[in-house]
Formats: structure tokens, C-alpha cells, sequence
């Protein structure tokens, strides 16, 4: 009996809980410790001192170690902060930034204010953690694996590496909408200048370019949408529109849309594309493939674990108002659900690892979104958490591998890389990294998936999107594991990339790694195992496998935090004690509007195949996992002679046109050139000879006039320097006497 | 007195250049100019700050007191910024020419001195015959220097600066006259004190121009639009502007983009929006629709440019399309963030051409077939080149930003949609305004990337005759390869002021705010508040009397 009324009391608690979570955004906002302030500030003292060091041209590796030391002591206060933090919410104003007012036409003061303050709550440390936490791990990885270009490069890659840290700072902590417009486009420029950090090579200055374009039309989505919380809200800092959302939470609860005002609905519709930009969703997603130009540590730190869930991060944050509009989750979800799919085809086809992995963070990211868009913001930032730790482990393994065979990125041509000498860490990281985004059972990247597709389920209408991304999952298994099986594991051969020859000039060339997909296989006839290059790889030393070690153990430990508490565990807490919070009653009603009101609590729970979905889920993905990964075993590993054949080619021409369509990426660019960029030169063509011939002929034809008739004054216009002011002189004395003979005759 | 002397004391210089030998010249500039920006930061001093609105450091003296004529200065907040902004850029201005410029000296530092003076006094005259003086004799040193010390098509560009700009400014005094005129005979004992007296104070004026008829004062925007829509310059009238860029020396670039294209937006905030509110509040859609037209399509030819800096030049054409958009929204965010922009892109783009001209003066082209991948071999002038592009793109963190958001968030909110909302102003402007007009942010991206893709990044391409070989490059002159201290002297100021006025805004904002409350609120007691209906469109002349003792109210709050 004891048992039972303590698990009695245990429910009902939480039960209580979870409405008071809700109303948490409600409770008071107290002034945070100064020192909060510093976890943007050290970031920003290590750029600017890496950027003294390439004043003083410093040709050692201190910028390294001083961007570890600035990023690590800022991860030591980002957890001193958590610590702190115990559930509330603080706001530390560092100065005030933008601050105007004016009285509008009904008598009102109106105030447009922005500090530069720094808004912490759960949701803060949850992000903050891991971005500072990966960002001091990854530093210490590029101080190895940068060390080819210590000197200039060297610092002007550290410096761009913490500007970015402090940028996602200001994005994460910033405690209003513009200060995080500030971080969103600051972490855009260290992209654009880390994507073009190979600045001699035109694909990487090509990327960069389009990244940034790319997230700019994000940018102009999340801008007006910032305009429009300034207009309705009259403020754009979150602890008053955060608050001022929550009133209409309750026309939402039972599917009165039309209570609330259209300008609200239309706020998180804006606010989305700005977040599609930046974490690389339909339409806008094709930037970040092309991002893996840049060195691999930004590709693990900025392309994958952090910058990219920044569009996450916006929709968490501002969550209330997601969900007091009637479209904007619903196609938050589709979009999610459809770009992980479309994105896992690519990366089903592509060859080069680095893509392939780049579009599984396109993939995964697509996760993250459909789990907003299904009201489980937990499991979209749950997994957002685990995401980042072996997504990252699994950039930096490409990374050492790339490193260690001069640039060699073509699955065809690398081969039992993990029987090799020095390379058991790389290929242990490896391994869990590809359990992990496969959805193995009992890893963390298995619990924060299900957590996802069972709400799917779940929440009613959402079916579909449920069944594509299992499906999708399954296609997540087969190409993590067919890069395994190909590149780690069967017989052992490589062949060097392009880099081999030119060490010393590492990646200042002009090849384009984008290209490798088209070649031809390689050639049978180097079938040795390497040696006729006369090439040694380098294994990997002290510092990448130090960091890749512990990104392996973060990994599997993240796991545990699903245990750590109920309803999604440790992250379940923060982000219920957050502005992510999804209020009980709003869940409900959720399922209630689709259930016709009356039926409310019959239909609160969708059903997956007549099971409990929370339940069966486990089972079902795991499955779908083991699927995938048994279906990359039979067709890359078993009975693989070659690096550059396996079975899987036997297959190919069954399927006809799809693979050769899905390994050109479907085409999106070229039709996005064909469609927008082709037509928008030629309109820019037009305009410059538009101008040129009409706007400036007609000019022209004026200025013809009276040159014509008054050839006769030609020797002032001749040139003569001071004809002009005696002209002009004149001009203005005879409008004087005009102006005084008027007077005269007025009075 | 610090006004007057900050006419005076560049005239003076001039003057000494002129007199003295060519070897001098440069030194007494330096002393000119530093001795003008010394004064100037003394202005700044004893400027009261904690009441930016009212028209301070004033002097004035009696120069034709039959016709009410007087020489008289006197400075708010939003002119003496200008005029720190001219302050400035006039150093600048001298260090940077000094390796550029070879030949007839006298005649160029005596020109800029002179310019400076007259640049200063546009935005100091509180009497306009003596502002429209200052501005129309900016031309002149403009015209010497553009055709004695261009490039190539250096003549045609002048004459074509000088005659077009000059053709459109003389509508402007026109209708400038005729308000005067208005003043002094038709408008009589209806509680202006300066009314049936001759007078040509812009305050004074200011009054008697609110109390005109709204059709009068359409005519009369149109008028003033003439000469300030050329100088600024606004779609369709821009067209001497590229070639004028294009051709000026460095520094007459430097000072066109920097000081002069603002003669004509400040001409708008200082003229057309409070004296015209009613015709301003009726106009304001077709100024924003223009300035739109020309953020897109100036936006969109820099995109084809293959010469540097005529895509440079083109930017400014889409810039100051942002700046009118925010005067066109006519209310406090979007003027502010017009006047910040006047400011900002006087640091960015005036660097951007400084930039150029650097490398101008090393590789002697200017187009991007023959430059290339520059960051390789001038790596500090790279760093410079992205810091100005990005200030100049709209980065946030960086001055530009701060100006374009609040261009767009005020056309945003000007809007009727909004009805009550907190953060609407109401007017003719809105979603659609704004969101057209941030196409603009996108297109900015593609050009200036485009062009630091090409120029800055890249593999290095030299024009024929600089090939990678011979170190002692001897067609640099006496410049090394990448910059010299002087150079980076020149832009290190530039580059703090862009991230200071980017990272801490606050007390500029602040020192505008007063006066843009001012002239918004005149603006809405003319032509949008509630009370008056239909506002000015209606207003019939026996109503006049009491529209007048509204706009005398407004006038009061100062």
C-alpha cells in the first residue's frame, strides 16, 4: 500500500508540477550576478587578442592556448551560472545598447529599448553548456589540427573561432530579440569567414558567399518578424513578450485561433524563416552541405553541434508564441519532417564523408524541427544535446581521418582505416558517433530520437510525419553505417588526396572536394596499399585524441540524463523550468482541437499501430535501426574485396535514374540558379543598361538644351576653375536684389 | 563663436596655402584641418547635451537688415554631429592624399579647405540664404577637384556633377524665396511674430511655412525636392553620382560619399519635414516608393559592376535609399535611424572608397578583371576591406546595422494596419514597404560579397606589369606593398568609430531623440493626429487661423 501511495503522491506532484512550470514564465525576473556578463566577455578578449598576435606576426601556437584558456574558464562560469540558476530566471544588463521613446498619437510613452543584457534560465544553461563546453574541446583539437598553418592563419582562425563563440553567446543569453539578431548574424559572419578560410580556393570563397546570402534571406524573415513583436508588443525584450503571449494561450487551448489578433499568428510565421535559414531547412538548407569547405573543426563546432541549432533555439525561446498561432507548428513539423527526409536521400548517395555527414546534421536538424512542431520542445532540445556531442565526435573523426591522409575524404578510396596503427580512438569515436545518429538502442542519440518520433504519434493529424521519419531513420542507419563499413572497417587500403604533394601549402590549393562524387572509381590497378605513393598517413596525436576520447564519453554518458528525472529527464527539466515550456493544459487542448472539444480525453493520446507510442517506439525504432545498419552490412562490408566496390553497386542499376539524381542532390542548386540567380542577373544587366542609356540619356538630353543655345557662354564652362564661383557669385547676388526690389515693392 | 571660427578657420588656411609655396601645403592642411577638429571637439564640449533640441553656440550678425538678411549660426544635436562627421573626414581627407596627390598642391589642399568650410557651413546657417550659399559653394571646390585632379573622364564628370546638382538647387531656393516672401506679404497677424516682416530665419520661416495651404506646400516639396533629391541622390536622379565617384580623386570620393550626399538628406530633415508637414505626410508613400526603387535597382546594378569603385558608388545610391525610407516614415525611429544613417555611412563608405584608393594608387586599375585574391599580398588592407564591408553590409555590432534596422523597423511601423498597437505609429507605409525595402539587406550581401570575393579573396590576379616576381615593386612609388602607417592611421579611426557607434549608440540616440521628437510631432499635429480629421488635406483658409495656432503650439514645445 505504501508503494502505492507513494508513486499516488509522486504523480500527483507532478502533476501539480507541470502546471506551475508553465506559469514559471510568469514568475519574476531577478538581476542575474555581473559576472554573467563575463561568459560573452572572454570570448571576445580572446579574439581581440589573437587578433594582437597576428599584429605581432606570433608564429607559435599561443592563440590556441589562448582561446582554450578564455573558452574554458568561460565554460567553468557558464557552470557556476547553472549552478546558480535553481530553476529561476535572471536578467543581467551589461549596458544599454538601443534605447528610444517617443509619445504616440493616443498619448501614450512608447520605448524601444534593447540592453545589451543577458537573459538566463534553463534553457540559457542548456545551451550555454554545451556550446562553451564543445567550443573549449574543439579549440584544443584545431590547436592540432591547424598546426599546419601556425602563423598568420593560425590567428586569424582562432580569432574567428571565438568571435563565433562570443556571437552565439549574444544569440543564446542575449535577453531580447535584437541583441539575439546580433548573435544570429554574428555567428553568420564567422561562418562566412571560416567557411572562407581557404581564401585562395574559389569553391570555399563560393560557399562562404552563399552561406551567407543564404541565411540572409533567413535574416530578413527573422528582422520583420522582430518589427512585428516591437508593434505588437510594444517591446522586444522576452521577459514582456513572453508574458504577453501567455493570455492567449488559453483561446489556443481550445482552438479559438480566431480570438487571437492575425498579427499575433503571423509573428512565429516570420520569426520560422529566419530559423529555416540558419539551421538549414526546406527551402534554404543547401548552404551548409557546401560549408564543409572550411577547416573540419568549425565544420564540427559551427556546422553542426551549435550554430545550426540556433534556429532551434529561437523557436524554443520563443515558444508561446508558436503556440498561440494556428499554422506556424504544424509547418514548422512538415518542414522538419520533409527536409529530414529529402536530406537523408542526398546522403544516402553522396561519397565524400564529410558530406555525407553534413547531410545528416541537415537530416537530424529536420528531427529537431518536426519535434517543436509536434509540442515536444524537450525532445527537440534533447536531442538538439545529444546531437551536438556525436555529431561533433563525428566531424572530428572525418576530421582526423581528412588530416591523416592529406585530405582524402572519398569513401572509395579510403578503406580499414581502424586496423591501422594509432587510428583505435578515432575509429572507437567513430563507432559510437555512427551508433549514435543511427538510433542504436540504448544510446543517447536513440532516446532523444524516440522521444521525438512517439510524440509524432502522439499529437493527433501528425501521423505522417511520424511515418517519415521512421522511415527516415532507417535510412539515417543505412548511411552512417555504409561510412563505417566502408572507410573503418574490411580490407585495408587508401589513397592519398590531393593535398599529399603540397603539405606544406595544406588546403591553399585550387581543388574543390565537391568535385570528388563525379570522378570515376578509382583505378583498380593501385589496388596496393599505398606504399607506390610513397605516402605515410599520420595518426592522429595527444590533443585529437584526447578530445575525441572525451566527446565519446559525453556521448554515451548523455544518455543518462534520460534517466536522470521524469518526462524527458534533466533536459525535460530545463526546459520545463524554461520560456520552452509547453503548459499542460495547452497540450491537451492541442489534442482536444483536433479531437472535436468533446472528445478531449478520449483521443489525448494518439495511438501507433493501437500501442502506447511512448512505448512502443523503442521497440519499433530500434528495429528500423538495426534494419538500416544490417542493410549497410550486407551491401558495403560483406564480401568487400575493393575500397572502391561493394555489393551495393550490384544494386544500383536496378533503381534506375534515382541514384544518379540523388547523388547530383535532387538538383535543388541548379534549379535555385536556373530559377532565381540566372534571372536575376540578366534583370541586374538590364537595370545597369537601363540606367546607363535611359535614366542617364534623358539627362543627358537636358543638359544638351542649353549647351545648345548658349554656345555662347562655352568660355565659363570651359574648364576655367574660378569662372564657376564668379558665375555662381553672381547668380546668388541677383537673386538677392530680386529678393530686395521684392521687398521693397511688398512693403 | 566656435561656429563661426569653424568656417573661418579652413578659409583662412585655404588662403595661406594658396600664398605660400607648393612644398608647404600639406602641412598647413594638416594644421588646418586639426586645428578646425580641435575646435570642433571644444563645439562638442560646450554643446549642452542635456537639451540636444534647442539651437545652440549661436551667433549672428546683420548682413542686409533691410531685407531681414542676417549672417547667423546655431547648431542641435543632429548638426553638430554633421558636423563632426566633416571634422573628421577633413584630416582624413589631407593624409590621404599625400602619396596620391603629386602635382598642383596649392590648388588641391586650398580646394579642400575651402570645402570643408562650406560643408560646415551648410550644416551650421540657421538663415537660408546663408545655408543655401554654403551649399551651392560646395559645388565649386568639388567641380576643381574632380576635373583637375580625376581620372580619365574627369571633365565630363565634373561638368556633369556641377550642372545637374547646380540646375536642381536653384528650384530649391526658389521655393526657399518663396516662403520667405509668403512670410513677409501674405501672412499676417495670426501669431507668428515674424510674420509681414522680412526674414529668411529658418525658425522663423518654419512657422510661416506650416501655416501654408497643403496644395502650396506640394508645390513647394516638389520644389525643394529638386535640389535636395540630386544631391542625396534619389532614384531617378542619381545618374551623376557613379560617374562623379567614379572619376574624383580619392578624397573628393571620400568627402562626396561621406559629407556631401548628406547636404541633401539633411536639407530634408532640416527643411522639407517640418516646414511641409502636411505636404510630407501626403508625399511620404511616393519618397518611400522612390527610395525603395532605388535600394533594389542601385542594389542590383553594383551586382554587374566590374569597376570597384563604381559598384561602391552605386551602394551609396542604395544606402541613402534606407536613409529616406526612415525620414519617410516620418516618425522617431525611422528619422533617427535616417540621421545615424547620414553618419554611418559617411564612416563606411568613406573608408570603403579610402580602401579603394589605396589600391588605386598601388595597381592603378580599378576593375575586377585585373584585381584579384588581394588578401595574399596585403593582408592588413584585407582585414580593413571586410571590417568596412560588413559595416557597410549591416552586420550588427557595426554602425550600419543599428541605422538600417531602425530605417526599416520605422517604415514598418508606420503603417494604418497596426490601428492601436503600441508600437505603431500609423501613416502610409507598413508591412510591405519594409519588407521590399529588406530585400535590400539580401541584395547588399550579394554585392559586397561579390565584390570581396572577387577582390579580397581568391587567387591573386595583378593587372599586367605587377606580376608576383620583382620584390622592390617600383611601380608602388613610395608605397610598400601592403599599408603604410600613415594609411592605417588614416582607417583606424574610421574602424573605431564604426564599432563604438555599433556597440554603444545609446547617447547618440539619446542626443536625438529631442529634436526628431520635435519634428515629429509637428508633422502629426499637421497632417495625422485624430483630432484634425482629414488632417491639412481639407484645411480651407478661413480654417487657416486655427491650423497656424496648432503649428505655433508645436513650434512652442521647443
Amino acid at each position: 500500500m505504501t508503494i502505492v501511495s507513494d508513486i499516488m503522491a509522486s504523480v500527483l506532484s507532478a502533476a501539480l508540477a507541470a502546471p506551475e512550470s508553465a506559469h514559471a514564465v510568469a514568475s519574476a525576473v531577478e538581476p542575474g550576478p555581473w559576472w554573467v556578463s563575463l561568459i560573452p566577455a572572454l570570448p571576445m578578449l580572446a579574439c581581440i587578442l589573437c587578433g594582437v598576435c597576428a599584429a605581432m606576426r606570433v608564429k607559435s601556437k599561443l592563440p590556441a592556448w589562448i582561446t582554450v584558456g578564455c573558452l574554458g574558464v568561460s565554460f567553468a562560469l557558464t557552470v557556476a551560472m547553472f549552478q546558480q540558476l535553481a530553476g529561476g530566471r535572471s536578467v543581467t544588463v551589461a549596458w544599454e545598447w538601443i534605447n528610444i521613446g517617443w509619445t504616440d498619437t493616443h498619448g501614450r510613452e512608447q520605448r524601444l529599448l534593447a540592453n545589451f543584457g543577458f537573459y538566463v534560465d534553463s534553457l540559457t544553461c542548456l545551451w550555454m553548456l554545451f556550446v562553451t563546453g564543445l567550443a573549449t574541446l574543439i579549440a584544443l583539437y584545431a590547436s592540432e589540427y591547424m598546426s599546419h598553418d601556425v602563423g598568420a592563419g593560425y590567428c586569424r582562425f582562432f580569432a574567428a573561432f571565438s568571435l563565433f563563440v562570443f556571437s552565439m553567446a549574444c544569440l543564446v543569453m542575449g535577453d531580447n530579440l535584437i541583441l539575439l539578431y546580433l548573435g544570429w548574424e554574428g555567428v553568420g559572419l564567422c561562418s562566412y569567414l571560416l567557411i572562407g578560410y581557404f581564401y585562395k580556393k574559389p569553391s570555399a570563397v563560393a560557399a562562404a558567399k552563399k552561406a551567407f546570402i543564404m541565411n540572409r534571406i533567413g535574416d530578413l524573415g527573422l528582422a520583420l518578424g522582430v518589427f512585428l513583436t516591437f508593434v505588437q508588443f510594444g517591446s522586444v525584450e522576452y521577459k514582456v513578450i513572453l508574458e504577453a503571449a501567455q493570455p492567449w494561450i488559453a483561446a489556443a487551448q481550445a482552438g479559438h485561433f480566431s480570438e487571437i489578433p492575425a498579427t499575433v499568428q503571423l509573428i512565429p510565421i516570420l520569426l520560422m524563416i529566419g530559423a529555416f535559414g540558419k539551421s538549414a531547412q526546406l527551402p534554404l538548407y543547401v548552404w551548409l552541405p557546401d560549408a564543409m569547405e572550411g577547416p573540419t573543426p568549425v565544420s564540427a563546432l559551427i556546422h553542426a553541434a551549435t550554430m545550426v541549432t540556433a534556429g532551434v533555439y529561437l523557436i524554443a525561446r520563443t515558444y508561446p508564441m508558436f503556440l498561440v498561432s494556428e499554422y506556424a507548428l504544424p509547418i514548422v513539423a512538415w518542414v522538419g519532417a520533409l527536409t529530414a527526409l529529402v536530406a537523408a536521400t542526398i546522403g544516402m548517395a553522396q561519397f565524400d564523408i564529410k558530406r555525407i555527414m553534413a547531410y545528416s546534421t541537415v537530416s537530424q536538424l529536420g528531427y529537431m524541427f518536426a519535434g517543436l512542431g509536434v509540442l515536444t520542445s524537450t525532445g527537440a532540445a534533447f536531442h538538439v544535446f545529444t546531437h551536438a556531442f556525436f555529431k561533433a565526435s563525428l566531424f572530428l573523426s572525418c576530421g582526423a581521418v581528412m588530416h591523416g591522409f592529406a585530405g582524402q575524404l572519398d569513401l572509395r578510396k579510403l578503406s580499414g582505416v581502424g586496423k591501422m596503427k594509432g587510428w583505435l580512438v578515432v575509429t572507437i569515436a567513430m563507432l559510437v558517433g555512427c551508433l549514435n545518429l543511427s538510433g542504436f538502442p540504448f544510446t543517447a542519440g536513440f532516446f532523444s530520437k524516440d522521444m521525438i518520433l512517439a510524440e509524432t504519434f502522439v499529437t493527433p493529424g501528425m501521423a505522417p510525419i511520424g511515418w517519415i521519419l521512421l522511415l527516415t531513420a532507417g535510412l539515417t542507419a543505412y548511411y552512417t553505417f555504409r561510412v563505417f563499413f566502408r572507410v573503418f572497417v574490411g580490407p585495408k587500403y587508401f589513397e592519398p588526396g590531393d593535398e599529399a604533394h603540397a603539405h606544406d601549402d595544406h588546403g591553399h590549393g585550387d581543388h574543390g572536394h565537391g568535385d570528388h562524387h563525379d570522378h570515376a572509381h578509382a583505378p583498380e590497378t593501385d589496388h596496393g596499399h599505398g606504399k607506390a605513393h610513397e605516402f605515410h598517413p599520420h595518426a592522429p596525436g595527444w590533443a585529437i585524441n584526447l578530445v575525441l576520447g572525451t566527446l565519446t564519453l559525453c556521448s554515451i554518458a548523455a544518455a543518462g540524463l534520460y534517466f536522470m528525472g521524469d518526462h524527458g529527464g534533466w533536459v525535460g527539466k530545463m526546459v520545463h523550468d524554461s520560456s520552452a515550456a509547453i503548459p499542460a493544459v495547452a497540450h491537451d487542448a492541442a489534442h482536444a482541437a483536433d479531437g472535436h472539444g468533446e472528445a478531449a480525453h478520449a483521443v489525448a493520446h494518439g495511438t501507433f499501430l493501437g500501442m502506447d507510442p511512448h512505448k512502443a517506439m523503442y521497440y519499433v525504432s530500434g528495429v528500423i535501426g538495426f534494419i538500416g545498419i544490417g542493410v549497410a552490412f550486407f551491401l558495403h562490408y560483406l564480401g568487400r574485396t575493393t575500397a572502391a566496390t561493394a555489393n551495393a553497386d550490384k544494386l544500383l542499376p536496378m533503381l534506375g535514374p534515382i541514384p544518379r539524381l540523388a547523388q547530383g542532390k535532387w538538383f535543388v542548386d541548379e534549379f535555385y540558379d536556373l530559377l532565381i540567380v540566372k534571372p536575376l542577373h540578366l534583370i541586374s544587366i538590364v537595370f545597369a543598361y537601363v540606367d546607363k542609356l535611359l535614366v542617364d540619356g534623358l539627362v543627358n538630353l537636358f543638359g544638351w538644351i542649353p549647351r545648345a543655345f548658349g554656345s555662347s557662354l562655352r568660355p565659363l564652362q570651359g574648364g576655367n576653375l574660378h569662372g564657376y564661383a564668379v558665375q555662381m557669385a553672381g547668380g546668388v547676388a541677383v537673386l538677392l536684389l530680386i529678393v530686395y526690389l521684392a521687398s521693397i515693392a511688398g512693403l | 563663436m566656435e561656429l563661426v571660427l569653424l568656417i573661418l578657420v579652413p578659409l583662412a588656411f585655404a588662403i595661406l596655402i594658396a600664398l605660400r609655396p607648393a612644398q608647404e601645403s600639406k602641412f598647413h592642411a594638416v594644421i588646418g584641418t586639426l586645428l578646425a577638429a580641435g575646435i570642433g571637439v571644444n563645439a562638442l564640449g560646450r554643446f549642452d547635451w542635456g537639451s540636444p533640441a534647442s539651437m545652440q553656440l549661436a551667433a549672428a550678425w546683420d548682413w542686409l537688415p533691410a531685407i531681414g538678411l542676417r549672417l547667423s549660426v546655431g547648431v542641435d544635436s543632429v548638426s553638430m554631429m554633421l558636423i563632426a562627421l566633416t571634422l573628421l573626414l577633413g584630416p582624413i581627407c589631407v593624409f590621404c592624399s599625400f602619396t596620391a596627390i603629386q602635382r598642383q598642391e596649392r590648388t588641391y589642399y586650398s580646394w579642400l579647405l575651402v570645402l570643408q568650410a562650406a560643408m560646415t557651413g551648410v550644416f551650421a546657417s540657421r538663415d537660408i540664404v546663408m545655408f543655401y550659399t554654403c551649399f551651392e559653394f560646395t559645388l565649386v571646390p568639388m567641380y576643381v577637384l574632380i576635373s583637375l585632379f580625376g581620372s580619365t573622364n574627369r571633365k565630363a564628370a565634373a561638368t556633369k556633377f556641377f550642372l545637374y546638382t547646380f540646375t536642381g538647387s536653384v528650384i530649391t531656393l526658389a521655393g526657399l524665396i518663396y516662403i520667405a516672401w509668403f512670410n513677409a506679404t501674405q501672412l499676417e497677424s495670426v501669431g507668428i511674430e515674424t510674420a509681414g516682416r522680412w526674414t529668411f530665419d529658418i525658425g522663423a520661416l518654419e512657422l510661416a511655412a506650416q501655416a501654408m495651404p497643403a496644395n502650396v506646400q506640394g508645390w513647394l516639396l516638389l520644389a525643394m525636392m529638386c535640389g535636395f533629391a540630386i544631391k542625396i541622390p534619389l532614384f531617378p536622379v542619381h545618374t551623376w553620382l557613379p560617374l562623379a565617384h567614379t572619376e574624383a580623386p580619392t578624397a573628393g570620393s571620400v568627402v562626396l560619399a561621406g559629407v556631401l550626399l548628406k547636404l541633401g538628406t539633411y536639407g530634408m530633415f532640416r527643411f522639407v519635414l517640418p516646414f511641409l508637414p502636411a505636404a510630407v505626410v501626403e508625399h511620404a508613400p511616393l519618397i518611400a516608393t522612390l527610395s525603395i526603387i532605388g535600394i533594389l535597382y542601385g542594389g542590383l546594378i553594383c551586382w554587374v559592376q566590374t569597376d570597384v569603385k563604381k559598384l561602391v558608388a552605386y551602394s551609396s545610391v542604395a544606402h541613402l535609399g534606407f536613409c529616406i525610407l526612415g525620414l519617410a516614415s516620418l516618425n522617431t525611429i525611422g528619422i533617427t535611424g535616417s540621421i545615424l544613417y547620414m553618419i554611418n555611412h559617411g564612416l563606411s563608405t568613406g573608408a570603403l572608397f579610402l580602401l579603394i584608393g589605396m589600391v588605386y594608387e598601388r595597381y592603378h586599375t580599378r576593375s575586377m578583371k585585373e584585381l584579384g585574391g588581394l588578401a595574399a599580398k596585403m593582408p592588413v588592407w584585407a582585414t580593413f576591406m571586410i571590417f568596412f564591408t560588413m559595416a557597410s553590409v549591416g552586420l550588427p555590432g557595426l554602425n550600419g546595422f543599428i541605422s538600417e534596422f531602425m530605417c526599416l523597423l520605422g517604415a514598418f511601423q508606420a503603417g494604418d494596419a497596426w490601428g492601436a498597437l503600441p508600437g505603431g505609429t500609423g501613416g502610409d507605409l507598413g508591412f510591405w514597404y519594409a519588407l521590399v525595402a529588406g530585400l535590400g539587406m539580401i541584395i547588399a550581401a550579394m554585392y559586397l560579397l561579390y565584390m570581396v570575393g572577387r577582390v579580397v579573396w581568391g587567387p591573386l590576379v595583378l593587372p599586367p606589369g605587377h606580376d608576383d616576381h620583382g620584390h622592390g615593386d617600383h611601380s608602388h612609388g613610395p608605397l610598400p606593398t601592403d599599408l603604410c602607417e600613415r594609411e592605417i592611421f588614416v582607417l583606424l579611426p574610421l574602424a573605431i568609430l564604426c564599432l563604438v557607434l555599433g556597440l554603444f549608440p545609446g547617447p547618440v540616440i539619446k542626443a536625438l531623440e529631442p529634436p526628431v521628437n520635435n519634428i515629429v510631432e509637428t508633422i502629426e499635429a499637421a497632417g495625422r493626429r485624430p483630432a484634425s480629421p482629414g488632417g491639412a488635406h481639407a484645411m480651407a483658409t478661413s480654417e487657416r487661423e486655427t491650423a497656424v495656432a496648432d503649428a505655433t503650439a508645436a513650434g512652442g514645445d521647443k
